[in-house]
């Protein structure tokens, strides 16, 4: 810094231009103090969605496997390569197949950003109910995180419909009857199955008016949605005190309740850019809540920066490696045209609806309608259900013993639906041998 | 509730005005809500139209069914009875093919008779069968927007 013994010159602050410049944009220095990484955490906007301090059982991998993360990065690709094949596609009956060979043919590096898209729209539904599953057996959903869990589920959703309304969109002959069956599902609902039905193809059959229909929804509706869920979903996992985690992990101020303690991660930090030792206390330190507590307490939390953000960048990493090399190792399926008078036999939905198709052959209402909407019914009340507070941030902790055993038998029930609809089934739905 | 009154026993005018304006919320709320459901049910479709002119009666000799892709119907005559069956399958909505027997859905099996009654495969239901009359012009009209009883025949 200059002394402001006299006015700084032209000369210095063009010579100066290039570190204030810097210095404007990043208020801190690259951290070398408890102090400025603590500081770095919170006053960069992409790096203030992180607390300032993680507790060190939220870094496992083996706890987390970075499932939650995986999804995030897979829908970030989405969002680049989808605004990407925004560029080159027209939701039209007409052009749609040929736009899909124009990204095989002619656009530089379409197959390959289709290619992306695709295989991580099928790792994002994977990803999101693998990290569905982790929640649930670390019985990590249990007070105060029942409403995450909630905003999770409805993110589980939304992530099928976005990939559901996706399948239509190269109008081949898999999309065209993937979602011909797949919205005469929809249409075994009770009294409004119609009607539904009828709003979302906005025709009695799979048309034009479904394809802009589901266009619209795809690129607009549903990822702002999405990304309006998960600010929720993350900025839940804040004030609902951090990832669940077992009990005794040394901070004892994670409980709920004394006004006593004064709590909240930012409260003893001091404002951008001011290094002093001075404590300064902001309206976070009177928030009651179960709040990460910084102080004099000895406790078994590690700084944001650096310990969270590498590890965030290793999964980042690993999952942009695992898409890419996918990409280049598979091509998206792209069947015959649309050809409405001639269904492939067996016509399928796509895979994660299979379990529902396979009992939707046994019975149309129960299997389409019923039997889904109870259990999503139940893992929306899950958290209202089960109260027990025993078993948190465990993996199988056998106080959850019964809890677990149900929801395994129920995934693993579904799963087989899924394989049999998927493996098993060949023209007029008969039984066949993959092998 | 003795809050909510003063001390003339009435609700005060605040809270009455609250109250109100909250309502007068809520119900625009609700509004809104409906109003876009309204928008999302199309008035009008562009696609296959429901009522349509499938030619006059005498392109259909006694004895005929012919499966009329685009439409995703099926035209039966026999005698001088016309009707018009659907051809979308009940179960999944597959286009339903013509067999020996009746239909048959390629998709998940479903198989029908000759009139369209289920006799095997998850179909839930029979093929419908669509209102058929005689246009002032001569040509036969279908409107699939009207069902009718399966057996109910056009006499031409």
């Amino acid at each position: 810094m200059s002394t402001p013994t006299q006015e700084p010159g032209v000369w210095n602050a063009i010579r100066e231009l290039p570190s204030n410049v810097w210095s404007s944009v990043f208020r801190n220095p690259l951290p070398s103090t408890d102090l400025e990484r603590a500081s770095t955490s919170f006053t960069n906007f992409f790096l203030h969605i992180h607390p300032v301090k993680v507790n060190r059982h939220t870094l496992r991998p083996s706890y987390t496997l970075g499932l939650g993360l995986i999804s995030t990065f897979l829908f970030l690709i989405l969002v680049v390569t989808g605004v990407l094949l925004m560029f080159y596609y027209v939701p039209s009956t007409t052009q749609a197949y040929d736009r899909m060979l124009d990204l095989r043919g002619t656009v530089a590096f379409g197959i390959f950003l289709r290619n992306m898209h695709r295989w991580s729209a099928h790792g994002m539904v994977a990803m999101v109910f693998l990290h569905l599953c982790r929640v649930f057996l670390t019985g990590a959903y249990k007070k105060p995180r029942e409403f995450n869990w909630v905003i999770g589920v409805a993110l589980f959703l939304v992530t099928l419909f976005l990939s559901f309304t996706g399948y239509l969109l190269p109008w081949d002959q898999l999309a065209f009857w993937a979602i011909t069956v797949g919205t005469s599902i929809a249409a075994y609902a009770p009294v409004i199955g119609k009607q539904i039905q009828f709003v979302l193809l906005g025709d009695a059959n799979v048309g034009q008016e479904a394809l802009l229909r589901f266009y619209v929804l795809h690129v607009a509706v549903l990822p702002a949605l999405l990304t309006m869920l998960i600010g929720v979903h993350f900025w839940r996992i804040r004030k609902d005190g951090g990832l669940s985690r077992p009990e005794k992990t040394g901070d004892s101020s994670r409980r709920r309740g004394d006004a006593e303690n004064k709590r909240g991660e930012d409260a003893e930090l001091p404002a951008a850019g001011t290094v002093t030792l001075k404590k300064v206390y902001g309206m976070q330190g009177f928030v009651r809540g179960p709040f990460l507590k910084l102080g004099n307490t000895p406790d078994d939390s590690v700084f944001s920066w650096p310990n969270l953000l590498m590890a965030e960048l290793f999964v980042l990493v690993l999952t942009v490696s695992a898409i890419l090399v996918l990409s280049l190792a598979f091509n998206a399926p792209l069947e015959q045209p649309v050809n409405v008078m001639h269904p492939p036999n067996p016509a399928k939905a796509p895979w994660y609806f299979l379990g529902l198709q396979e009992m939707v052959s046994y019975s149309a209402f129960w299997g389409g309608v019923g039997v889904p909407g109870i259990l999503v019914a139940l893992l929306l009340i899950t958290p209202y259900i089960d109260r027990g507070t025993g078993g948190v941030g465990r993996w199988f902790a056998r106080e959850r013993l019964l809890a677990n055993t149900i929801f395994l038998t129920l995934v693993v029930l579904n799963l087989i639906f899924v394989a049999i609809g998927t493996f098993f089934r060949g023209p007029n739905w008969t039984f066949v041998s993959p092998f | 509730m003795e809050a909510a009154k003063n001390e003339n026993g009435n609700v005060p005018r605040r809270r009455l005005l609250a109250w109100l304006s909250s309502v007068g919320l809520a119900g625009s709320a609700v509004l809104a809500v409906l109003s876009d459901l309204i928008f999302f049910k199309p008035r009008v479709t562009y696609g296959q139209p429901a009522l349509f002119q499938i030619g006059k009666p005498e392109e259909f000799p006694p004895g005929t069914r012919i499966a009329r892709e685009a439409e995703r119907i099926c035209i039966v005559r026999e005698g001088d009875k016309i009707a018009a069956i659907s051809t979308t399958c009940t179960h999944l909505g597959c286009s339903v093919a013509i067999s020996d027997t009746g239909f048959a859905c390629p998709c998940h099996g479903s198989r029908y008779d000759q009139d369209g009654t289920v006799t095997g495969g998850p179909a839930p239901k029979p093929l419908p069968w669509f209102k058929v009359t005689l246009a002032p012009n001569g040509e036969i009209e279908v409107d699939k927007n009207a069902q009718v009883e399966p057996g109910t025949y056009l006499t031409v």
